[in-house]
């Protein structure tokens, strides 16, 4: 610790703190204009200069680190004289158009020159006016604002690392510009928006829509990926306006496009606004009865086998809670299930299985700090990106080895030390090749991993391993190979990150491999590091947690008596079991694979129940459409995958006779028991943790003992000349977002990317049309050229409703041998 | 004798102005700006000099101003980018007759507030125009009254120069102070293409650089100097530990070609910036491939330059369109003559390999156990050959190839390794890291000792070195005092190998006669230069002794030298920024048939002349942040049997920021009225 006096009062603070920090804990207000605690000191603005006795100028406390024993004048006559100038500077040239300055009421410059006593312009230079940057989609850069305090710049490299924007230019023509002078291409997270001081950089679809001061902001959690950052609502005449984040909270106000512009959908005028039966408007009472009626007449005809019911992970745990309850209670029936059924759950079985808890094995804060992160199967960015700014932090940052192992190039390859561009299905020979060479290099790894469970087992299927086999089926050469095993071996911790092309990849084995692996270089159990499986939206844990599945009950006991799981729901249809189906928030037609098969399945229903946001192509098929209403119009909880309880906040009410799914539910759930139950939040909690003891408390990593799995090797099936690989983007989030008129200006309509030279083989040129043919069926589509991915794989995005491309995927995996011609 | 007019600089006024006695004043600056134009006027961080009362002061003061404003202020802080445009259009405005005395005053202002600017720049550069509105009041009011106008034409040219005391020190010239700001922002990449702007060898350059640069570092008047040079190797290091590519790419390319004789740092650095601009290099390499980078590749042993980043620098200046031939000598398996005819234009570049000898009785005698020189063993070490070492070494030498054969004795299996030198430690030119390195790894030194005679058994074995002891001498006539034997102190050293290393000649011999190459009694190529002299008229020099300013073209048109075998055996660093010069010398020649030097590069080597740095300057500043240090390897293992792995670790990146976050960014304008 280092002592120093601050006007007089004593203070010890680690060393390398500033005089900044050292002036916070003391309650002593040092001015600043530039300083944003979240990236590195920019020392721009100069307002923070204090005084040191024995230096003979003036040091700026953001970037001053302390010295024992110094004696520090934070203000006098000279510094606030300083001061003053200092902003009578900044104002030379600055724009007075304060009256329709979307940051006036919201302006660190207006406040700071208030708070100097800045009253007049006191300099000026000859009038210089740069042009406002109009054209970049979403925000709008007006340089005559900007007091280049870098802070966006700084965000921009050193948080999200878009690299989108620099300072260019020189003298008082230095501004904020793109890279190349071009339209803005970035991540569009707007997160430098978010820390502009002054109206330099907008949010667009925010300008000129209201005063900051006129909105109701409310705080609740971002209903689009499993990140779940705390973001502010900014609400008026029943609209949301705008969403912002503040840097105080658990994500540090680092934001996505889906979070900061994706709220638009909520706004849409195609929301589902009115309860139908068979496509006529209906109110809720007739509309409840008949769905009571029915499903009560069906369970008494066929028995609870004949219903069944799926839903999303968008809904709160509250809603997860009660559809479980309607189904189980109600009807008597565990048919329900969810899209985690694809690769998530089963996923977090043999997590469980491996070391004792389902989840996360430590929350995000902790990939900051490990000493080597491995993400893999996964585009963070599009999957989590929440996820991808902590693993940003470890490589940049925190001096953490990074490891990248996916099908494609994605954003963070620019500052990973580790590619493995690796060939799709090759997943556990992968893993457990780098596994090999990890237990090759000895060391504190292998000490380690001979107390877990099967450790003679794993290392002498791991001994029977061929590298030659690895590298051919991988297309990674042994020295790639190697060279990841030292990055990730041998560290204090580790981070292991996996997403849907791993956990959907179709590869006998991948997951138990790369959990094997996880434990082999001492990722589990640390207080850092562990083991992240990943999935696109919010609330999958809370899903499974709350007993959406039909073999577990909420908190994760056996059901008595295991339900059909969605594939065999959808036999159950198929074969005439299964007569009713209750889908809420689920689109199967659009974002299910063999969505021919399902269509053709759900056409046979006696009763389809579809409870949505909007009309979709399972909507049509519906006898009974429900309205539902968005994240921001209900009050809940969701919890992420690393075990964080978020509170969900109503921000607005839905729009015409649009309904909570919660008190949807529990009307259907009285009208089929007869009973009264309100949707009363604290009688819900309670009945929640009396089925989930230690709901709401904090997780910590688990302890072990931990075992490896061992399973036998399966043999891969060959690949196939042609692999559609169907996955997310950075602009979506699932398909809601594609209800949001923000999200489509940046990524307005779908696509196929096709690698060069396989689209040339083909054809196949850029924004021509392309027919792909998967056993479940033919797809028509836009082809975009492209170098990152690899010979022989294709890429679509799966949010477009009009584009149903993941119906084309065959069973749980998210990608499909497909034949590729030009249209 | 030139008369100063006036002068500020140094803060030491002299001012002539008003006739009457004559004060004297005398710089290290040139009479003539290129040794035909006569200096007019000089402006910069210390003040101005005037050595024309012509030279209309607040013209320059406002030129000045515009410059420091439009081309170089960063725009990164509040004052710097504002103040000093708040004081050009003050001064613009007052020599374009809109100005009042309230500019004057606001100028006055913005001289106190541009202290508290971020870095040096534009708060220097408030100091020549303070002295000119102090000293030319009155030129300036003449402006504000109107008795003056705005000159339509000027006499004479301004030519600027942006650097900073290590920018300016480093033989490269590199943009020290914009690499070290790029790291500070964790951008590596951006970090390592400025360096790349003047150094293509970063990854050696950030491990084996003497790096003269730190020893012009300002932050050295606060506490202790940048790591300048680690911070280089991280920026390469960040490159090749994430598999970027670098981001170069030549221009069109061209249709004459070059010849460069030696793969070494000079001609390595100078195919490169010939192949950027697009022209077809071929470098012709004594050294079988692999074993390209000249003194690098043979002097510099792995443990502190490993050779697949060395390597991979030559693999990119080849991917920039360089060709090198192995195996191929010139002067033996190709001529000059016939270079001459395959090329445009021919760049020499030997190096200096040959070891000098070390003046001992029996070195001649061809003893078994006397090995020809330091270098050669080196060279032999690492190339692999049999050098004939036995098991007790002894080297004679105080340089860095002295430490390094006693360090690379060890790794050869030596048992005992004992370093000779007639010097004290403290004098050893060897860098002192390099000394403390061998300490470590368990070299004996034997300081203040002259080995005089060479002893051998009966086989003409060595056996020993007779050594006498050195004490220093009475100050001579010149008062300095030299080491001197102290009789009777003969003692002998028991050994079975010797090897000199005290110093390295160029081997000329390729050079025939009849080329009219003059070469000088150094053993080096005698190149042209411009005839730049003092006010006493004599010759600048710099500090190698050489003319100051040189156009590296020898007597031979269309050849030109550089690195070791133009300047006298030197640094890595040295050989590159001479031969970055060539090689724009020689772009220009083969495109307008013309050898001279730009402006730009005259006002360069003249401040290198009048130096930048200032040892006794007072910097305010908190000494708050000590410097970073790498990790080492430590242990017996490090100089073990064939052990060449990487002593010294670098930086982590953190700590690369950190150090980077010391700088202070002293960057500085000068502009001469010429």
């Amino acid at each position: 610790m280092i002592s120093l006096i601050i006007d007089g009062k004593a203070v010890s603070v680690p060393k390398g703190a500033t005089i900044l920090d050292a002036a916070k804990g003391l309650g002593i207000h040092i001015p600043t204009l530039c300083w944003l605690q979240k990236v590195s000191p920019t020392g721009a603005c100069r307002v923070c200069v204090v005084e040191v006795e024995g230096v003979a100028r003036p040091m700026t406390a953001c970037n001053t680190p302390v010295k024992e024993g110094i004696v520090v004048t934070t203000t006098n006559e000279k510094l606030e004289a300083i001061r003053k100038q200092v902003m009578e500077l900044m104002l030379v040239n600055h724009p007075l158009d304060c009256p329709v300055c979307d940051a006036a009421g919201e302006c660190d410059l207006q406040d700071s020159c208030v708070e100097f006593g800045v009253t007049k312009p006191e300099y000026q230079a000859a009038l210089n006016r740069k042009p406002i940057r109009y054209d970049w989609p979403l925000l709008e850069s007006d340089p005559n604002r900007c007091i280049l305090c870098e802070k966006c710049v700084k965000v921009d490299h050193e948080i999200v690392r878009s690299d989108a924007i620099e300072v260019v230019a020189r003298g008082e023509e230095t501004i904020i510009d793109t890279h190349d002078g071009k339209t803005l291409n970035c991540d569009f997270c707007g997160n430098c928006v978010g820390a502009c001081p002054v109206g330099a950089l907008i949010d667009k679809p925010f300008k000129f829509r209201g005063r900051p001061w006129t909105y109701t902001v409310t705080r609740s959690t971002c209903g689009y990926c499993p990140v779940g950052c705390e973001i502010d609502y900014h609400t008026r005449d029943g609209r949301v306006d705008r969403v912002t984040a503040s840097d105080d909270t658990y994500c540090n106000g680092n934001l996505c496009i889906n979070g900061r512009y994706g709220f638009d959908y909520i706004n849409s005028e195609k929301r589902l606004k009115q309860p139908l039966i068979e496509g006529k408007q209906s109110d809720w009472n007739q509309t409840i009865s008949l769905i009571s009626d029915r499903l009560k007449q069906i369970v008494a005809t066929n028995g609870p086998d004949a219903v069944a019911g799926l839903t999303s992970p968008r809904l709160t745990n509250e809603e997860q809670f009660l559809f479980q309850k309607l189904f189980r209670t109600a009807l008597g029936s565990s048919n329900i299930d969810s899209e985690a059924r694809f690769g998530f759950a089963p996923a977090l079985g043999i997590l469980k299985k491996a070391v004792g808890m389902s989840g996360a094995t430590n929350t995000m804060d902790r990939i900051e700090h490990a000493g080597a992160v491995l993400v893999i199967g996964s585009n963070l960015n599009a999957e989590a990106t929440g996820y991808e700014y902590r693993v940003i932090k470890a490589a940049t940052r925190n001096d953490a080895k990074l490891v990248l192992a996916n099908v494609a190039d994605v954003k963070l390859n620019k500052i990973a030390h580790g590619q493995l561009k690796y060939r799709p299905g090759s997943e556990t020979l992968l893993a457990n090749g780098i596994a090999k060479l990890v237990l090759a290099a000895g060391g504190e790894d292998s000490v380690a991993a001979a107390g877990i469970n099967n450790f003679a087992q794993y290392k002498a299927a791991l001994d029977q391993l061929s590298l030659a086999e690895v590298t051919e089926k991988t297309a990674l050469s042994e020295a790639t190979l190697r060279d990841a095993a030292v990055l990730l071996g041998g560290k204090k911790s580790v981070a292991v990150l996996c997403g849907s092309e791993l956990l959907r990849s179709g590869t006998p084995g991948a997951v138990e491999a790369l959990v094997n692996l996880a434990l082999l270089v001492g990722a589990v159990g640390k207080e850092q590091g562990g083991f992240f499986p990943l999935h696109e939206k919010i609330n999958i844990q809370g899903l499974l947690d709350m007993g959406v599945t039909p073999e577990f009950l909420p908190g994760g006991a056996p059901a008595p008596t295991k339900g059909r799981d969605l594939w065999q729901i959808i036999q159950g249809i198929e074969q005439g079991k299964v007569k009713a189906l209750y889908l809420v928030g689920v689109d199967p037609l659009s974002s299910f694979p063999e969505s021919g098969r399902i269509k053709k399945a759900l056409e046979k229903l006696e009763l389809l129940v579809v409870q949505d946001l909007f009309p979709t192509a399972t909507t049509t098929l519906a006898h009974i459409v429900l309205p539902a209403a968005s994240s921001a119009e209900k009050s809940g909880t969701f919890t992420t995958i690393d075990g964080r309880h978020q509170p969900v906040v109503k921000a607005l009410n839905s729009p015409g006779d649009a309904r909570e799914d919660g008190k949807i539910l529990t009307e259907l759930f009285n009208r089929i028991t007869g009973s009264s139950e309100t949707t009363d939040s604290a009688g819900l909690l309670a009945e929640i943790r009396s089925a989930l003891p230690g709901y709401g408390g904090s997780s910590v990593p688990p302890k072990g003992p931990y075992s490896f799995s061992v399973t036998p090797a399966v043999e891969a099936p060959p690949a196939s000349e042609l692999t559609l690989l169907v996955g997310p983007i950075l602009f979506h989030n699932g398909a809601t977002s594609t209800w949001s008129v923000n999200n489509r200006e940046v990524a307005p309509a779908p696509y196929v990317e096709i690698q060069s030279a396989d689209a040339e083989k083909r054809g196949i040129t850029d924004g021509g049309a392309i027919v792909l043919t998967s056993p479940a069926g033919t797809l028509t589509g836009r082809a975009k050229i492209t170098n990152r991915l690899q010979p022989g794989l294709l890429f679509a995005p799966h949010h477009f409703p009009e584009f149903p491309v993941s119906g084309l995927l065959v069973g749980d995996a998210a990608t499909v041998a497909v034949k590729v011609a030009k249209g | 004798m030139a008369q100063v007019v006036f002068s500020s600089w140094g803060r030491n006024v002299v001012d002539n102005r008003a006739g009457g006695e004559v004060k004297d004043a005398a710089f290290r600056l040139p009479v003539a700006f290129d040794g035909s134009r006569p200096l007019n006027a000089f402006m910069g961080w210390d003040g101005i000099i005037l050595f024309d009362k012509e030279v209309d002061i607040p013209v320059m003061a406002a030129e000045y101003m515009t410059r420091v404003q439009t081309l170089y202020c960063c725009g990164k802080c509040t004052p710097g980018k504002k103040g000093t445009r708040v004081l050009m259009d003050a001064l613009t405005g007052i020599i374009q007759g809109r100005g009042s005395e309230r500019d004057l005053q606001v100028c006055e202002e913005m001289f106190r507030l541009l202290e508290n600017c971020k870095c040096t720049l534009c708060q220097s550069s408030t100091v020549p125009i303070h002295d000119a509105i102090t000293h030319f009041r009155g030129d300036f009011l003449a402006y504000i009254n109107g008795t003056k106008k705005q000159p339509a034409e000027l006499p004479y040219r301004f030519i600027d120069k942006y650097t900073a005391p290590c920018q300016d020190k480093c033989p490269s010239h590199i943009d020290i102070p914009a690499y070290i700001e790029a790291i500070k922002e964790y951008r590596f990449d951006h970090s390592l293409s400025t360096i790349r702007e003047n150094m293509p060898l970063p990854s050696v350059c950030g491990r084996v650089c003497p790096h003269p640069c730190e020893s012009a570092c300002r932050r050295a008047n606060v506490d202790e100097p940048i790591s300048i040079m680690l911070l280089k190797r991280s920026a390469s290091d960040h490159e090749w530990q994430r598999n970027h590519l670098p981001p170069m790419q030549p221009k069109p390319r061209k249709e004459k070609t070059i010849a460069v004789v030696g793969a070494g740092p000079a001609g390595l650095a100078g195919a490169y910036y010939l192949a950027l601009e697009g022209y077809p290099v071929t470098i012709y390499e004594a050294l079988p491939e692999g074993y390209g980078g000249g003194m690098i590749a043979v002097g510099i042993p792995a443990y502190r330059q490993p050779r697949d980043l060395l390597q991979r620098d030559i693999d990119i200046i080849c991917a920039m369109g360089v060709k090198i031939v192995y195996n191929c000598r010139v002067g033996k398996d190709i001529s000059l003559a016939q270079l001459k005819e395959k090329h445009h234009a021919v760049l020499l570049a030997p190096g200096a390999h040959r070891s000098k000898p070390m003046g001992v009785e029996g070195e001649d005698k061809g003893y078994k156990g006397f090995l020809t020189g330091g270098i050669d063993f080196l060279r032999e070490a690492y190339l692999g050959i049999p050098t004939g070492m036995g098991k007790k070494v002894c080297v004679v030498g105080g340089g860095n190839t002295a430490i390094d054969c006693v360090r690379v004795a060890l790794r050869e299996g030596a048992e005992v390794s004992t370093l000779l030198y007639r010097r004290s430690r403290k004098e050893m030119p060897a860098d002192i890291w390099e000394i403390d390195g061998a300490d470590e790894e368990g070299v004996s030194f034997e300081f203040q000792v002259l080995p005089t005679k060479i002893l051998v058994d009966e086989n003409e074995q060595i056996n020993g070195v007779q050594c006498v002891r050195m004490a220093m001498g009475e100050p001579d006539a010149s008062g300095r005092r030299r080491p001197e034997p102290v009789p009777g102190s003969e003692f002998v050293v028991e050994c079975d190998t010797v090897i000199p290393a005290i110093g390295q000649d160029p081997d000329l011999s390729f050079i025939p006669l009849e080329s009219g190459i003059d070469i000088t009694k150094w053993n080096t190529v005698v190149t042209k230069y411009l005839p730049l002299k003092d006010a006493a008229g004599k010759d600048l020099k710099d500090a190698m002794g050489n003319p100051l300013a040189r156009t590296l073209v020898t007597d031979m048109e269309g050849v030109f030298a550089s690195g070791d075998a133009e300047i006298g055996p030197l640094t890595v660093v040295a050989c590159i920024g001479n031969a970055h010069r060539a090689a724009n010398i020689i772009g220009r020649w083969l495109e307008e048939g013309k050898v001279y030097l730009t402006d730009d590069e005259i006002i360069e080597d003249i401040l290198v002349y009048l130096g930048v740095y200032d040892k006794k300057e007072q910097v305010a500043w908190l000494d708050s942040a000590p410097r970073e240090h790498q990790k080492e390897v430590h242990g017996s293992q490090r100089a073990s049997y064939k052990n060449y792995n990487e002593v010294e670790l670098g930086f982590t990146e953190e700590q690369a920021v950190r150090e980077a976050e010391r700088c202070l960014r002293c960057y500085r304008v000068a502009m001469a009225a010429v």
